[in-house]
């Protein structure tokens, strides 16, 4: 235990749930993938957090590799979105149903 | 004054994340955005994570919102367009579920002083030689490999982006 370890972790599942409720909410696809990094953002608060409490560097490796992913993830998010904006016109989440039947 | 600091960016950190979901102009909510991820790296700094919280500021707040706001400039993004919203019924289970997602994860974690490891990383070590001469051993001996398949995750990321959004002749 550090101290106020449970206001680290208290203010981290606050974030998680707020970046959820935007992820479910929102029609904007930038704003829903913005929502999925305050997700991430939440988790990293966690893993350095716990990694300090037992003074181990698996946490701190855990979000340099959340990062890295986190990365790639906009890079290829951002491509997808500019594919869809020139087939659809529109960013709209609810517009997005190619892989529906 | 850790704590003082920390109720600070704390609620910094949750304001201008509530202010992304209910900013209606996309601009502002990336702006709101690079806010939050600033208390994000504040909060890094109070837990002695330097060498993270100014990767934070660096990848985060300095790429990946660089590559959105370029993103919505190129598309021309201002205002999402008005149609069907949810329905109450939608609405109100979604509320219940985060309201039990939210209870799962406080009783998971608050209070949990389960593993009471002793791990390497002191605050003496640190002290002695820096936050990222520390990491980079770890790094560069016992993480060797996930470091190495991350650069490949990188490249094949920014391949398949080119890939994805050239134009087709």
């Amino acid at each position: 235990m550090i101290e106020f370890q449970n206001v680290y972790l208290g203010l981290s599942a606050v974030l998680f749930v707020i970046g959820a409720i935007g992820a479910i909410t929102r029609r904007n696809a930038i704003v829903v993938f913005m929502c999925i990094e305050i997700m991430l953002g939440a988790v990293n608060i966690v893993f350095i957090t716990f990694s300090r409490a037992n003074q181990s560097v698996e946490g701190i490796f855990m979000v340099l590799f959340v990062m890295a992913v986190a990365a790639a993830e906009a890079a290829v998010g951002l491509a997808i979105f500019i594919l869809m904006y020139r087939k659809r016109g529109s960013l709209d989440v609810e517009r997005f149903n190619l892989m529906k039947w | 004054m850790e704590l003082i600091m920390l109720i600070i960016c704390g609620a910094l950190a949750i304001t201008t994340s509530l202010m992304v979901i209910f900013a209606r102009n996309t601009v502002h909510s990336a702006l709101w955005m690079v806010a939050s991820f600033f208390s994000t790296a504040v909060i890094f700094l109070l837990l002695r994570a330097q060498f993270i919280a100014i990767l934070q500021i660096i990848v985060y707040a300095g790429s990946i919102m660089m590559f959105i706001i370029y993103a919505i400039m190129m598309l021309n993004l201002r205002q999402e367009d008005p149609g069907r919203g949810q329905t109450p019924a939608t609405k109100s289970f979604g509320l219940i579920l985060l309201i039990v997602l939210f209870i799962c994860l406080m009783s998971l974690g608050v209070g949990s002083g389960v593993m009471a490891l002793k791990g390497p990383i002191t605050d003496q070590l640190m002290l002695q030689h820096g936050h990222v001469a520390v990491l980079s051993n770890f790094l560069f001996s016992d993480y060797l490999l996930p470091f190495e398949v991350v650069s490949i995750l990188l490249t094949a990321g920014v391949v398949g982006a080119v890939v994805l959004a050239k134009r087709k002749e």
